[in-house]
């Protein structure tokens, strides 16, 4: 079978008849990163959803790192190492930034329960260095300072690297963001967007990511698939995908790297691309 | 035959008050999404209150029971004022204990200003009985199962009809948008804790009705109704008083036959009856048996 | 040392805080009176009960109004197993914890389809059902009167009822208090591990949201099951003390009040801390008796066959209203008002400065009071990152 982290094939999703995904094909090699772009109610969350176990399929596979985990609990999905970011940031707000990004590491760590209440030294020890991996982590996504802080207080951009850190400090092999620089400010976005392509090339995990900033989605991805509908419309690098006719009825004029306003108007006769 | 008939008469009309007090929680738990553990307090306090108007005060029956449900209401508005409010932002455990603190305290105050005795809540209908069909039956199951049908076709005309009712279903629909759209949400969820006390209050009235009486443990009828409101699944009207026809005659029914039939069960084991039923079911239809089957999960 | 490692000096502090409770452990039997004593064993197997319910619902955010019946069906095995076929404390108290353990366990599964409300109201149903049980399963719980043949508890040669100790011979409380309050040691110090370990985390990422943690890879089942059979084994092993020390178990006193009371406990001790099923022990433990004291001098109350309110009702009447002072006021219940407490005391003036909690980088908000969700964790000053307050 071929080495790909993530295939999609045919995923169909219903949300009480509201289809939210229609068919939906994707394959994502090892340290690919892909956008998926479209507009709101395309179905984009729905797919990472599906991918990560969080919504069954009513028809169609999911297969990761060669594993079927179709209409499986989350936490199958997990364990093929795939790790996810939410839209609105989904730290345990009681617990400090370590904490939550220990919990990132959840399925490295072995222990179970009864060692948990017995306190054992040799899991501390364990414990202690997934604790240094997490250190590492935190200070890549530049989060460093804010370990023992508890993610209640967090400012918003802290919040959402941290968001990041906790996916990434779970060594997946596949990494899902749904929209990880909505709400940053341009400096913030672009350090994201540093950060994952530094993270998925040579050797590192493949990505899947939403968001809705064509910049960003073109600085960070290999290549991109355009969903309307809960289908498949486009697919292909960022500039080809983002200037594709079926988009542009949908989307307002999409805007490239050194273009004009985001949702510009769309290039007038004669016009070339910006 | 007769027998059987005698008791489904009782049990439906049992089944009458255990829905309205169902009512109550829904329309509580429809607007603020509380589910109200002191239920019981204020079906208690209809019937005491009651109790204190037509007996120790001679007041006109139907006018003391009145009085008391309009301030078992008060009492249900005041208490989501000075509590509920405060509690919105929380988890679920913070308005459970502090209305279940709140039962344990008025429980207590009735039991301090009325005392243990049983009293009789001075209703017309006593002991008497009417003959229907060739069946007797109890004039107060009856009268329970008229009161509930009219306070039912009333509450069901008010939501459909009135401004008040249309509020108050747009509020339990979706409370951000009700703001938004300039209902006064605070009064409606008032409002809504009023109507949920008053009609507990109401059923304990018709509880206490006939050869009934106010008493201490009157209370924990409105635990009997928990599983009419989960049986209907928490947020449907016709649900909670098709759940509590089911729970009365489910007690009923098995208080009659059980102790000759199912000797076995246990000495009353129709208190626990409608609890068993409602594991049963919500074990095969956790949605509860009115709600729509949630969209597929994990 | 990494961040966040104990220091010096509070490792010291540590130590003496622990030598002292050893002395006050040792000695509170043989100085306190057996009135005072008996309040605290109470306390002590409430405490118990209320660490496992602590689990459950402070941590894993599963509510259970059942709990009293886990406690009274740790009574009756031990009296089944102690009394009827005569097995020593060594056997009747794990046997307890262990059916307490798969009792919970076997309601743990209805918490993967109901939350909240829900859950709260089908735990209603298993308390009925259970007490239903009790009244009824004659042959094995003794019916409506209940059993007194429960077991004294006695470690080898040592009956702890009746020790004898440099030719004294103590009281029933003095060797129950011993008993009663290592095993609260024993308790606590477990789950003070578990919330730190990857349970503990996982447990409060459920309670958080039970998707995320399900994405993050928890095996969200198996930690709800888990919290339930935890909190199962540990009233069990409360009620099996229980039973033990009141020498009677009988159907009537595991009701909904009872889970009340232990939901109470947990809830003013302060919900999903370490400290709390014990503070909140001792204060409702306490209060009853401190309401007896100041009732001689209400005027409203009863004396003998005075009208008026009795004791008794002014004492359940007390614990309604504290139950709902402390939901709106101090929902992080007696612990968090100690933090604040010593909080105070610190901003005052001191000629030896001491460290203070680690200033956070700019920019965060200190959630205080307002839009406090949970309302738990607070950084304590030195303590390890990554872990609860």
């Amino acid at each position: 079978m071929s080495a790909a982290v993530l295939e999609v094939e045919g995923l169909v999703v219903d949300y009480g008849g509201v289809r939210a995904l229609d068919g939906v094909d994707l394959t994502v090699a090892p340290g690919e990163v892909v956008g998926l772009i479209g507009p709101n109610g395309a179905g984009k969350t729905t797919l990472l959803d599906g991918v990560c176990g969080l919504v069954r399929g009513h028809g169609g596979r999911v297969v990761v790192a060669g594993e079927d985990v179709t209409g499986l609990a989350p936490h199958r999905a997990a364990a093929r190492g795939v790790a996810r970011s939410f839209q609105r940031t989904s730290l345990v707000a009681d617990l400090d930034v370590m904490a939550n990004l220990l919990l990132g590491r959840h399925r490295h760590l072995g222990a179970g329960f009864l060692d948990g209440l017995l306190g054992r030294r040799r899991l501390r020890d364990e414990e202690d260095r997934h604790r240094a991996r997490c250190v590492a982590v935190a200070e890549h996504v530049g989060v460093g300072g804010y370990l023992a802080v508890p993610a209640r207080v967090l400012p918003f951009g802290v919040r959402k690297r941290v968001e990041l850190a906790r996916a990434l400090a779970a060594e997946p092999r596949l990494l899902l963001l749904d929209e990880p620089t909505a709400g940053l400010a341009p400096e913030e976005a672009d350090a994201v967007v540093a950060i994952v392509r530094d993270v998925a090339g040579g050797g590192g995990p493949a990505v899947v990511v939403v968001d809705h900033d064509l910049r960003v989605v073109a600085g960070m991805t290999d290549r991109v698939v355009a969903l309307d509908h809960g289908r498949v419309v486009a697919t292909g690098p960022a500039a080809a995908v983002a200037a594709h006719p079926a988009l542009a009825s949908t989307y307002l004029g999409p805007t490239l790297p050194g273009g004009g306003p985001r949702g510009a108007r769309e290039p007038a006769p004669g016009e070339g691309p910006p | 035959m007769t027998e059987l008939a005698r008791l489904v008469v009782e049990g439906v009309a049992l089944g009458g008050a255990y829905g309205l007090v169902a009512l109550g929680f829904v329309v509580i738990a429809k607007a603020t999404g509380v589910v109200n553990f002191a239920q019981g307090t204020f079906l208690a306090l209809g019937a005491y209150l009651t109790y204190n108007g037509a007996v120790t005060w001679g007041l006109w029956f139907p006018l003391a029971a009145a009085l008391a449900v309009a301030a078992s209401a008060g009492a249900g508005a005041g208490l989501e004022r000075l509590v509920v409010r405060r509690l919105a932002a929380r988890p679920p455990h913070a308005a459970i204990m502090a209305t279940i603190g709140v039962a344990v305290a008025g429980d207590q105050v009735i039991t301090m200003v009325w005392g243990f005795d049983h009293h009789p809540i001075g209703d017309p209908w006593g002991a008497s009985s009417l003959r229907l069909g060739g069946v007797s039956v109890a004039t107060v199951d009856v009268a329970v199962l008229a009161v509930t049908v009219v306070v039912v076709a009333a509450g069901a005309v008010f939501f459909a009809r009135s401004r008040l009712g249309l509020a108050m279903r747009a509020r339990a629909a979706d409370g951000e948008l009700a703001v938004a759209c300039g209902i006064p949400v605070h009064a409606v969820d008032a409002l809504a804790w009023a109507l949920g006390a008053g009609l507990a209050a109401l059923a304990g009235v018709l509880l206490a009705a006939g050869t009934a009486t106010a008493r201490p443990d009157l209370g924990l009828a409105a635990l009997r109704a928990f599983p009419a409101v989960i049986l209907a699944g928490f947020a449907s009207v016709p649900g909670a008083l098709v759940g509590g026809l089911v729970v009365g005659l489910v007690e009923v029914l098995t208080a009659g036959y059980a102790p000759v039939h199912a000797p076995w069960l246990g000495v009353n084991v129709h208190q626990v009856a409608p609890y068993a039923v409602m594991l049963v079911v919500l074990w095969l239809r956790p949605a509860g048996l009115f709600t729509a089957s949630p969209a597929r999960r994990w | 040392m990494g961040p966040g490692a104990p220091t010096p000096g509070g490792r010291g502090r540590r130590r003496a805080a622990w030598a002292a409770g050893g002395l006050a452990y040792l000695a509170l039997p043989l100085v306190v009176d057996d009135y005072w004593l008996s309040v605290l064993v109470v306390a002590g197997i409430t405490a118990v009960a209320a660490v496992g319910l602590n689990l459950l619902t402070g941590y894993c955010g599963q509510v259970s109004l059942g709990h009293a019946f886990f406690v009274g069906a740790g009574a009756y095995v031990a009296a089944v197993v102690g009394s009827t076929a005569g097995l020593p404390l060594a056997l009747w108290l794990p046997a307890a914890t262990a059916v307490g353990a798969a009792l919970g366990a076997a309601t743990g599964p209805f918490a993967l389809r109901f939350s909240g409300h829900l859950l709260a109201v089908v735990t209603l149903a298993v308390l009925f059902a259970g007490q239903h049980v009790f009244r009824n399963w004659t042959w094995l719980t003794g019916g409506g009167a209940g059993r007194s043949d429960l077991p004294i508890a006695s470690l080898g040669p040592f009956d702890l009822s009746a020790l004898v100790v440099a030719g004294h011979r103590l009281s029933f409380d003095q060797g129950y208090f011993w008993l009663v309050w290592a095993v609260v040691v024993v308790v606590v110090a477990a789950s003070a591990n578990l919330v730190r370990s990857r349970m503990g985390r996982a447990m409060v990422a459920v309670r958080e949201d039970d998707r995320v943690a399900a994405v993050l890879g928890i095996d969200v089942a198996r930690t709800k099951v888990t919290a339930f059979a935890l909190a199962g084994a540990l009233a069990a092993l409360a009620g099996a003390l229980h039973g033990s020390y009141r020498q009677y178990v009988g159907p009537e006193e595991w009701d909904l009040l009872a889970s009340i009371e232990y939901l109470a406990v947990v809830l003013v001790g302060g919900l999903g801390t370490v400290g709390g099923p014990v503070a909140g022990a001792l204060f409702l433990g306490a209060v009853p008796h401190l309401v007896a004291g100041v009732s001689g001098a209400l005027p409203f109350v009863a004396r003998g066959a005075e009208p008026g309110v009795t004791v008794g009702q002014l004492d359940r009447l007390s614990f309604g209203v504290v139950i709902v002072a402390f939901v709106l006021a101090e929902p992080r219940g007696l612990v968090a008002l100690g933090h604040r407490l010593r909080a105070r005391l610190a901003a005052r003036p001191r000629t030896r400065p001491r460290p203070g909690p680690p200033a956070w980088p700019p920019g965060c908000h200190d959630g205080g009071r307002a839009g406090d969700r949970q309302g738990r964790l607070r950084p304590s000053g030195p303590a390890r990152a990554g872990g609860d307050a």
